[in-house]
């Protein structure tokens, strides 16, 4: 049957396209014009963004601050820098989230050499933990920018947060959406936080499975078990990767060779420069094949 | 019942968002800084109803004589009656664009500057004054052939058409 086409050449011709950004689901302008938006009498002073991000297999985790050229990144982990520090498996849940938390805020910290002042939190982990302002400099702060994650309670970008709290930076946060909040109470529970810190609820999961379906376990966690990371070990293991952290979270370049040139399949477009240039040519050409038929010269212009 | 004179009458085109540019303003307008004595142009922006001027001060120029957190003080030059008064309004920064009526000016001092100082650096004296163009030079008209026009004889059968 003839169906007659809906969006004829009025509908494109009035239609406004939404930001590129937008586009693509990555930005919430909303969001980030509260975020970016600075006091006018504060001029320039730059307003840090504690930026979390998940992928299927990585953490992005950055401190950014916005100018009209671009965003600006002023350090940047990502948890698959974690196997660096002794990490090598689970490296996108809680865990590994609040270790990317923590890389991130000691790399800041030592960056901007305030890392003696500000040594974050060292014990007590899992209890709600803000840094004290100290004598000489006030304590670096950011703000918290999830992107366009729904925030439940335990969600692993509060992990992050955590990691970077207890790191050292200040950033505004309430102890709600840690996990183990619990709704009833109006509480958080440190006690069930510091297990997800831990990898402890990924540890009684693996508990679970070694006694119901051990060929399932065999399967899923097969990585933990080739490295000989158990239930009852793994709590160590994320304590030694936080030692290693704080002990140098400096960054290291990696060596990348220079990128190979591919062969070009169409033409390179050309300068304007360029293109005025083919053209007087062309022009002189024709205008000397003219005159050897015609007397007279003619202009280029 | 009468026309009204409210604070937006009459803006029903002005304050308009332009065609297929409704919707969030780019973050350029909220990252932009301003100090006092830099030049600014107000455009009023109808997206955002907080901070906005009356619509006599649509496509002024001012100068900027405070800052606050979200907006920008402007002193601009209003006639009433037979003298122009300062006026000093407070507008929010969406509204504000940074006028470029003197960025010519700025970027010739910094020119001059230059110069000067190379000129001194030589020993010379220059003058780096902008002189007005002048008459255009003289100049022989070549190739011109004369052409001389008279008037024709008026020819009655010829000119008299279908009305004789």
């Amino acid at each position: 049957a003839f169906i007659k086409a809906q969006k004829a050449k009025p509908y494109f011709k009035r239609f406004q396209v939404k930001y590129k950004r937008r586009r693509e689901g990555k930005t919430d302008y909303r969001a980030r014009i509260r975020l970016i938006n600075q006091d006018k009498n504060k001029y320039n002073t730059p307003k840090y963004r504690f930026v979390v991000r998940f992928s299927n297999k990585d953490i992005v985790a950055q401190i950014t601050s916005a100018s009209i050229a671009g965003d600006m990144v002023l350090a940047a982990a990502y948890s698959h820098e974690l196997p660096r520090y002794g990490l090598e498996v689970g490296l996108t849940n809680y865990a590994a989230a609040y270790c990317t938390g923590l890389l991130l805020a000691r790399r800041v910290l030592k960056m901007l050499e305030m890392d003696e002042e500000y040594q974050g939190n060292l014990e007590s982990l899992g209890e709600d933990y803000s840094v004290e302002p100290a004598d000489s400099r006030r304590p670096f702060r950011a703000l918290l920018d999830v992107g366009l994650v729904r925030t439940t309670t335990g969600n692993r970008v509060f992990g992050a947060l955590k990691g970077a709290l207890d790191g050292g930076l200040d950033i505004p946060h309430s102890d709600k959406r840690f996990a183990g909040f619990s709704k009833d109470n109006k509480q958080l529970d440190a006690e069930v936080h510091r297990k997800y810190i831990f990898g402890g609820h990924v540890a009684s999961y693996m508990r679970t499975l070694m006694e119901d379906e051990p060929e399932k376990y065999q399967s899923h966690f097969s990585e933990y078990i080739k490295r000989g990371i158990g239930p009852d070990n793994l709590e160590e293991v994320y304590k030694k990767i936080h030692a290693a952290i704080l002990a140098d979270p400096t960054a290291k370049k990696t060596e990348k060779e220079p990128p190979k040139q591919h062969k070009r399949f169409n033409l390179k477009k050309l300068t304007y420069d360029e293109r005025k240039t083919k053209l007087i040519e062309r022009l002189n050409a024709l205008n000397s094949a003219a005159s050897v038929d015609e007397d007279g010269d003619e202009d280029d212009e | 019942m009468p026309a009204g004179h409210g604070l937006r009458s009459r803006t029903r085109d002005l304050f308009a968002r332009p065609f297929r540019k409704k919707g969030y303003i780019p973050l350029t307008t909220y990252l932009r800084t301003y100090r006092i004595g830099d030049y600014v142009d107000i455009k009023v922006n109808g997206a955002v109803h907080k901070g906005m001027p009356h619509k006599f001060y649509h496509g002024r120029t001012g100068s900027v004589w405070n800052v606050t957190k979200r907006a920008i003080g402007v002193e601009i030059n209003k006639q009433v009656g037979n003298r122009i008064i300062r006026k000093r309004i407070h507008v929010r920064v969406e509204h504000v664009q940074p006028s470029r009526c003197n960025e010519e000016f700025r970027q010739r001092k910094l020119a001059n500057d230059k110069l000067k100082a190379e000129a001194k650096a030589r020993g010379e004296v220059i003058s780096t004054k902008r002189q007005p163009q002048g008459p255009k030079p003289g100049f022989m008209v070549e190739g011109a052939t004369l052409e001389t026009v008279t008037p024709i004889p008026y020819d009655v059968v010829n000119d008299l058409k279908g009305g004789y």
